[in-house]
């Protein structure tokens, strides 16, 4: 009887998660912790980090195996299978569906006057993007395929959905690192760039102060989308579906005639997108998939990408002030690597650090919103060049 | 078109950086000509809210 009893406790204890659990289960879920504490308590983009850090504990937390005597498999991964949520969450990342409705919803949300009023700064949204071709290389040293290398340069390109949208056009059996790594540096950027951005620069750089930019007309902001829209179409067809629906909110917001559909596109679907994004992202760090070489050389090149797009951007700012009269402040320059506002936001503060009366926010804004369609210009031209439609 | 190799990602990469700072002085230049577009006239934002859904 008494083994009888023993054989069902088996039994039972092989129904859980408790006897599949291993080491790199434990080493997931520190890790998803941290994303976690990063976001609550040094406000390390809450918004991505919370979802993406949840989903990854819960992925690392090992179910019973499908299949008798198959892998175990995480109670997330069970709504991950087909037929669950999070299965249709996940698919509308990888068909292409989630990427251009989070453009619409940056669209709705975004103020472009910046960009347009000082046009010079826009050529620092290009000069961020050393990143994407130093990891793009790197990777195919590494002995990854042309295709796969340029997915994981464009991480560097630190826009999550161009991220994700050349990554399923390339190479989509890595959309799940590629997205892990691209969205979990965009937030870590305040302790990335900063390091980088001091050591390119001395302190009578970092305080320079710029004049204020001119006002934006409401009419230049009403025609900014069709043109861009327009250009983007005509010249990089590839990647038109995201700009086109990123063009499209912007119109939404600026014509004032459709505040319903602005602040929905901005606000409520916005987070709806965001949730299921994250949560999805976040499910495929199971670190059965996730603890292999691969993946850790897609997370340190994605690193290293986003290391070089910032010293990059500074580098170009500090080359512009050997021909410009009034000079700029050269941190404004990391802002080119796209990721908006959050690099915008780091040279504001790591300026403000040097100078508190110095607000740089506005002029960093500018390269930032040109960090997007330079990410999106070498995702387009990418695309092109490896003959991907 | 490009070939899968080590030459290829670095031909990759240099067309791809250069055309980039084409295309996007290109915008550059676009949005240089932006501020003309105000001798068309001004939109009263007021009446633009007003007339909204």
């Amino acid at each position: 009887m008494f083994d009888q009893i023993l054989f069902f406790f088996n039994a039972l204890l092989q129904q859980t998660g408790a006897a599949n659990f291993t080491f790199g289960n434990l080493v997931m879920i520190a890790i998803g912790g941290t994303m976690i504490y990063l976001a609550i308590a040094k406000h390390y983009e809450p918004l991505l980090l919370i979802g993406i850090g949840f989903s990854c504990i819960v992925a690392n937390v090992p179910g019973p195996p499908d299949v008798p005597g198959g892998p175990p498999v995480s109670a997330l991964l069970y709504v991950v299978k087909e037929g669950g949520l999070f299965h249709y969450a996940y698919e509308g990342v990888a068909k292409l569906i989630i990427p251009p409705l989070i453009f619409l919803g940056v669209g709705a949300m975004t103020d472009f006057g910046p960009m347009i009023a000082n046009p010079k700064l826009v050529i620092l949204g290009a000069g961020a993007h050393l990143g994407i071709f130093v990891a793009l290389i790197l990777a195919k040293l590494c002995g990854f395929t042309i295709n796969e290398a340029g997915a994981i340069g464009i991480i560097g390109g630190a826009d999550g959905p161009m991220a994700i949208f050349v990554t399923v056009k390339l190479a989509p059996h890595l959309l799940g690192p590629i997205s892990v790594a691209a969205y979990s540096y965009m937030a870590l950027m305040p302790m990335i760039q900063p390091p980088v951005m001091r050591l390119l620069t001395n302190p009578a750089e970092r305080k320079i102060e710029m004049a204020q930019i001119r006002k934006v007309s409401k009419l230049e902001k009403i025609v900014f989308p069709a043109v861009i829209a327009i250009i983007v179409n005509l010249f990089f067809p590839p990647v038109a579906p995201l700009i086109t629906m990123l063009m499209l909110g912007n119109l939404l917001k600026e014509v004032g005639v459709t505040e319903r559909l602005a602040k929905t596109a901005g606000g409520a679907l916005m987070n709806i997108i965001i949730i299921i994004l994250t949560v999805a992202i976040g499910s495929t760090m199971a670190a059965d998939k996730f603890l292999n070489w691969d993946t850790i050389l897609i997370v340190v090149l994605g690193l290293l990408a986003f290391l070089f797009g910032t010293a990059s951007g500074v580098v170009t700012a500090k080359i512009m002030n050997l021909f410009m009269k009034v000079k700029i402040n050269p941190l404004i320059g990391s802002a080119g690597i796209a990721s908006v506002p959050i690099a915008a936001r780091v040279s504001h503060i790591v300026a403000n650090q040097e100078n508190p009366h110095n607000h740089l926010i506005f002029h960093a804004m500018g390269p930032n919103l040109a960090g997007v369609f330079g990410t999106a210009i070498s995702g387009g031209i990418m695309l092109a060049l490896l003959g991907v439609n | 078109m490009i070939p899968d190799t080590v030459y290829g990602a670095i031909l990759l990469s240099v067309i791809d950086f250069f055309l980039s700072f084409v295309v996007i002085s290109g915008i550059g230049f676009v949005l240089s000509l932006f501020p003309y577009l105000n001798r068309l006239g001004e939109i009263d934002e007021k009446k633009l809210r007003e007339g909204g859904h």
